[in-house]
């Protein structure tokens, strides 16, 4: 029971430090091309979306990706 | 509305709402902790501050889930609706002290990851008066967490508002596992019959409210316009529409707000494209269409927010014979310019 339920917190801190490298990347380049609104957006709309970039890359990665390919 | 995002999106009201959920917030907590320290001899800070976060949490759950279903039925609670995201995410921030805390004082001094300890300490998963009821609450935290941390615009567009509704709908699921933790955990530490009064009976107050809104909306909806000419259904008498305000009609599937703006009539799709709002229970505010629940706006002669906004939301045709409103429940597509009619001399 203590291994699987250590495996699974395991890939959940992994994913989430996943989140946590992705964000910089998407806050300085991807933010822009996914979503016009966020143009000229504050500094601490950008910090207050950290979480959720952190718990949602994987949404947020697949749209950039998708609008960089068109 | 804003064009570019912004952190929070305060204004005199919303600050004024703030002010209120922080000052009962802080008074709640202030008075738990200090009357147990008054009352209870064996009181220590960290039991207090676990029991009064997680009181204070499941009280403001309560007052969310009850904020939509009493908007439904009267009007004079929108104000409450407005701000209900601060509101949920006050919720998260307490229930997340309720949950760390215990997580320290219960888990944390041994050599086992807390989060293991978490869910290995107590594996009684068949019994009711063992149950593991802190899994329960994690559970519903990690809910909360999400719909937290996707409490703001941005989200709302990238994952898309059906998955982003989705997502918040789990607060019932949320609820759910909420009243199990609380029902199996207060039933292995305490034997007072109030707390299982108080979470009955505000279980029965949210339930019967979302009850009779669900049966108020469905008596709208089952509402038959029969009579029917040239693919136009009569609605309502002109006098029914009240100045700079809106009748709503289920025609089909679909709903339709028919407004009242300056001497016209016009017909726009009911369905806000911010949150799903009913654009109907709104009011004219500027020349625009106003959403009541966050105050999105719309042209009543386009369904088009104004520049540089760019919502739309479909028009429909209407006509008048006489004093009677007739209504054609083909949509035009989003945006479409239509003039309304002209009311004149008919109510």
């Amino acid at each position: 029971m203590e291994q699987i339920i250590t495996i699974v917190f395991t890939v959940a801190l992994v994913y989430l430090l996943l989140g946590l490298a992705f964000y910089p990347l998407f806050i300085i380049k991807g933010i822009t091309q996914i979503d016009p609104g966020a143009k000229g957006s504050s500094w601490g709309f950008r910090l207050i979306i950290l979480p959720g970039v952190v718990l949602f890359w994987p949404a947020l990665m697949r749209k950039w990706i998708v609008i960089r390919k068109k | 509305m804003s064009v570019s995002y912004t952190a929070v999106g305060w204004n005199r009201q919303k600050k004024r709402y703030d002010f209120a959920i922080a000052g009962f917030c802080s008074l709640y907590l202030l008075l738990f902790i200090g009357l147990t320290a008054v009352t209870n001899p064996d009181y220590t800070f960290e039991t207090a501050l676990i029991r009064s976060t997680s009181t204070l949490a499941f009280l403001l759950l309560h007052v969310i889930l009850a904020i939509g279903p009493l908007c439904r039925l009267n009007s004079k609670f929108l104000p409450l609706l407005y701000n209900r995201r601060h509101l949920g995410v006050t919720m998260f921030f307490i229930a997340l002290i309720h949950g760390g805390f215990s997580l320290f004082q219960f888990h944390s001094l041994g050599n086992v990851n807390p989060f293991v300890s978490l869910f290995s300490s107590n594996t009684q998963y068949h019994s009711l008066s063992q149950f593991p009821f802190q899994a329960l609450g994690f559970f519903a935290l990690i809910i909360l967490l999400l719909m937290a941390a996707s409490s703001h615009d941005f989200w709302l567009h990238n994952l898309t508002p059906e998955v982003w509704k989705t997502l918040h709908m789990l607060v019932y699921i949320a609820y759910l596992l909420i009243v199990l933790h609380v029902m199996t955990g207060v039933l292995q530490f305490e034997t007072h019959p109030v707390f299982v009064v108080l979470l009955g009976a505000g279980a029965a107050v949210l339930v019967t409210l979302h009850l009779l809104a669900g049966s108020r909306e469905i008596e709208k909806d089952n509402a038959r316009f029969d009579t029917v000419e040239e693919g136009f259904h009569y609605v309502c008498e002109t006098s029914d529409i009240l100045p700079n305000r809106a009748k709503i009609f289920c025609i089909g599937v679909e709903r339709i707000a028919v407004y009242r703006s300056e001497d016209r009539l016009y017909a726009i799709h009911n369905v806000c494209k911010h949150q799903g709002g009913p654009l109907g229970e709104g009011k004219i505010i500027d020349g625009c269409i106003t959403c009541p629940w966050h105050g999105y706006q719309y042209l009543p002669n386009n369904g088009q927010s104004p520049p540089p906004f760019t919502e739309k939301v479909s028009t429909y045709d209407i006509r008048i014979s006489g004093t009677k409103v007739w209504l054609h429940p083909t949509p035009y597509p989003e945006g479409t310019e239509r003039p309304g009619v002209y009311i004149g001399n008919s109510i």
